[in-house]
């Protein structure tokens, strides 16, 4: 007694021509369990019940339309398809990250907007010393910029006066950590479903080829190393090897080189004292040289790559962004040691760091037509993605969405426009997870450890924390602000601040672990034990199939061909019968005689003469 | 929903529907695809269920089926008769069980009978080479693929009958996530 949708599921996943299925819907729609024998029943039901069935059709319609507008609420949805039907899964799960990355940053951009800037927007506040606009601070973000809402400066700690009276440092403060714990939550949650999804599964044999003979099949990809993959790659001589290692250990020192240099560039930029703090265009220099160092330094490693080989392609994707990733966290974390304003430049930079490399990639077409490179594409977006999670300020989704949304458009026309179809296909299911768990790892808990900056001491002059001693003053100063016995007041003091409290959490947490874990390796054992059952049963069954046929064979030996002479009890006629005893023995055959018949019974076996 | 088209009958529409994962405007699209592959044969109207197949040769020069290594087999898999000859509901069929929302049960069903090439339930050695072969497009040598399909066999068939049944075929794909979204062609 299925409801009517998991029925019609159950419909659709029959394994039968079309228009068998038809009939059985047909039937269903009458929701009876008779036979099939009183089909002339139903017959008669049917048309009686096509004097109401209109109200079952339209309603079965507007469920279908439904489903249908749902599915153009899908963001990008004929996009995908396109770009996955021409290039291949791999690629397609690039667009797809990115398609995640924009729905997470779209709801952390509504959580932003509703807590810090509409109010701040709603009651502006007073604007201390406004300069006059240049055109340079567009780009430089200081001067003008700094005291609207768009950067740290344009937020003010005051107390809005209004029914209940609501205070902007708290809302802050409050608002930065829950989009912060939000993000760590769904990103842990969306990495674990991936995980399981794809890896738990794998138990068992998973080394050989056997599942990749039957499972390659991706569309319009052809695959020109399948068969190198196919076969056993065991043969290299020694000196082939030390070749390779020295190939791969010399890969290795040139990309240390150039992280290193990178990183010790950009450090003495950074210190240089006449560079700091001022307002004309030289305060650019250090964005754009990062910006140019992030487009060169991944073009130089892949070149560097293509003097290795590898044997699995994965392994070259893995490689690239491990290195990529080295890069991107250094550079990262030597600037985000700096002041606000400049932190803010980079934002912009980054945007048009895009739209360089899209133009870039579309006018040079010298070396032939590129593949779309996958690893540094990602590590793009993470890296825009971390400069985000580090400066917490609440208009940066905004800008984050529109770059992603600009972002797709590009890669797409210039993927139609300059690639071709990849060469070799990935394993696609799990990048998914890769790239999430690269997400996470450095880039948020990077994050995390900025958030050291509750600790420090904000700026005076400007932004919503003035004149505290930490941000986290604020939380202290609004519990001690609470009547006396105020139950928010008496959980912040007893259990939050006390320590015994995350004594015991973190003591359930691992209880809890510990037993989810030991639950796993108990069913990684029954899975063994049924596959070896399994084959178990197929051996009994090989060898009691074995033993009948040799029983038959021996029963068949044993009974030469005989010549019997059959006789008639009625007319005593006979006739000679060439016959394999046993058939006679237990057949019920009857023998025509001219008379009656020969039955069994009826015939005397003489011994052959 | 404007009846605007008399392509077909709303039964039918509804019919469609219900048995096949697509919505109402797809199987229009689908349709008008069919109706383009062979346009003296198939007629505009369907709504009195005219008995129409498109040969074999037709459909596979279709652009989603043109790149693939299997699309004869495909095709046969879905036609009644076996030849490839496709009427429009093996069409819709077809594009069904090779759209995103399929199960994967079903999905695994049909991928048995395409790689089963002599059609007697199980896929034998014979039928791992023909894959082979057609997947890397001859460039092996048949040491080679008889080698990698032993090896296969060997790994997957779990009754030791050294030829896959469809139980053996379902645990090995139920091994690779990537069944799911490679067995898949849009349209």
């Amino acid at each position: 007694n299925l409801s009517a949708r998991a029925r019609f599921q159950a419909i659709r996943s029959l394994h039968m021509p079309f228009n068998e299925k038809k009939t059985i819907s047909e039937m269903q729609f009458l929701n009876t369990d008779l036979s099939l024998s009183s089909f002339t029943f139903l017959k008669v039901l049917h048309d009686i019940s096509g004097l109401i069935s209109p109200l079952f059709q339209s309603f079965r319609r507007f469920r279908a339309s439904l489903a249908s507008a749902r599915q153009h609420l899908i963001i990008w949805q004929g996009t995908l398809k396109e770009i996955g039907c021409r290039f291949g899964t791999s690629v397609l799960s690039y667009f797809l990250f990115l398609t995640w990355l924009l729905k997470f940053n779209l709801f952390s951009l509504i959580i932003n907007f509703c807590f810090i800037t509409i109010p701040q927007i709603v009651h502006a506040p007073n604007i201390s010393s406004i300069t006059g606009f240049r055109g340079l601070e567009l780009l430089t973000g200081v001067g003008y910029f700094n005291q609207t809402v768009l950067f740290y400066g344009g937020y003010n700690g005051e107390v809005i006066v209004s029914k209940p009276a609501y205070n902007m440092q708290l809302a802050y403060f409050f608002t930065v950590a829950a989009y912060l714990v939000l993000c760590g939550v769904s990103l842990i949650y969306s990495m674990s479903r991936s995980f399981q999804k794809n890896f738990v599964l794998e138990t068992g044999p998973v080394s050989g080829g056997a599942w990749r003979l039957l499972c390659s099949w991706d569309f319009s990809v052809v695959n020109e190393s399948l068969s190198e993959r196919l076969q056993e790659k065991n043969k290299m001589s020694l000196s082939d090897r030390i070749k390779h290692l020295s190939l791969h250990l010399l890969a290795w020192l040139l990309f240390l080189g150039l992280a290193l240099g990178s990183g010790a560039g950009i450090y003495f930029l950074g210190t240089d004292p006449e560079l700091v703090s001022s307002f004309t265009a030289s305060t650019l220099l250090l964005p754009v040289v990062v910006s140019l160092i992030n487009l060169i330094v991944p073009l130089l490693y892949s070149l560097i790559s293509k003097i290795e080989s590898y044997s699995n392609p994965r392994a070259k994707i893995y490689i690239s962004i491990v290195r990529c990733d080295h890069c991107f966290v250094t550079v990262t974390r030597i600037i985000t040691d700096y002041t606000w304003h400049r932190i803010n430049r980079f934002t912009f930079i980054s945007l048009f760091q895009n739209c360089y490399s899209v133009i870039g990639t579309m006018c040079i077409q010298s070396l032939g037509v590129p593949e779309f490179d996958i690893a540094r594409n990602v590590l793009d977006l993470i890296y825009a993605q971390t400069l985000d999670w580090n400066l917490l300020l609440p208009l940066l989704p905004v800008m984050q969405v529109l770059k992603l949304f600009i972002i797709f458009y590009m890669k797409k026309i210039s993927l139609s426009m300059n690639c071709q179809p990849p060469k070799h296909t990935g394993r696609a299911a799990q990048i998914q997870t890769v790239f999430i768990a690269l997400l996470f790892f450095p880039s948020f808990v990077g994050a995390l450890s900025m958030v050291a900056f509750t600790v420090l001491k904000p700026s005076d002059q400007c932004g919503p924390f003035q004149g505290l001693d930490t941000p986290f003053h604020i939380v202290f100063s609004w519990t001690d602000s609470l009547p006396e016995n105020h139950w928010v007041g008496w959980i912040f003091e007893n259990i939050l601040r006390s320590e015994l409290f995350y004594y015991l959490i973190s003591l359930i947490v691992l209880v809890i672990t510990y037993f989810l874990w030991q639950i796993t390796q108990g069913r990684k054992q029954l899975i063994k034990t049924l596959r070896e059952g399994i084959v178990n049963e197929g051996n009994d069954k090989a060898f009691l199939l074995n033993k009948l046929q040799n029983e038959r064979r021996r029963e068949m030996a044993s009974f030469r061909p005989q010549v019997l002479v059959l006789m008639c009890s009625v007319c005593s006629a006979s006739s000679l019968h060439l016959v394999v005893i046993s058939k006679i023995l237990y057949s019920t055959e009857r023998v025509e005689c001219n008379c009656g018949d020969f039955s069994p019974t009826n015939t005397r076996i003489r011994a052959p003469t | 929903m404007g009846n605007k088209q008399t392509i077909f009958t709303d039964e039918q529409l509804d019919a469609y529907q219900d048995c096949t994962f697509f919505t109402r405007k797809e199987i229009l699209r689908l349709h008008g695809r069919y109706h383009e592959l062979a346009p003296h044969l198939v007629p505009m109207d369907y709504t009195n269920d005219p008995d129409v197949k498109i040969p074999l040769a037709l459909i596979v020069n279709m652009p989603e089926l043109k790149e693939n290594p299997f699309r004869n087999r495909i095709v046969e898999s879905f036609s009644e008769d076996g030849q490839g000859n496709l009427s429009f509901n093996d069409f819709v069929d077809m594009f069904s069980v090779l759209s995103e929302t399929a199960p994967r049960e079903l999905k695994a069903i049909y991928a048995f009978k395409i790689y089963d090439f002599n059609v007697d339930n199980y896929i034998c050695k014979e039928d791992l080479e023909k894959t082979l072969n057609r997947l890397t497009k001859e460039e092996l040598t048949p040491e080679e693929v008889n080698l990698v399909c032993e090896k296969a066999i060997e790994e997957a068939d779990l009754d030791g009958d050294s030829k896959l049944s469809f139980a053996d075929f379902e645990n090995m794909i139920s091994r690779a996530p990537d069944f799911l979204s490679t067995f898949h062609i849009r349209i």
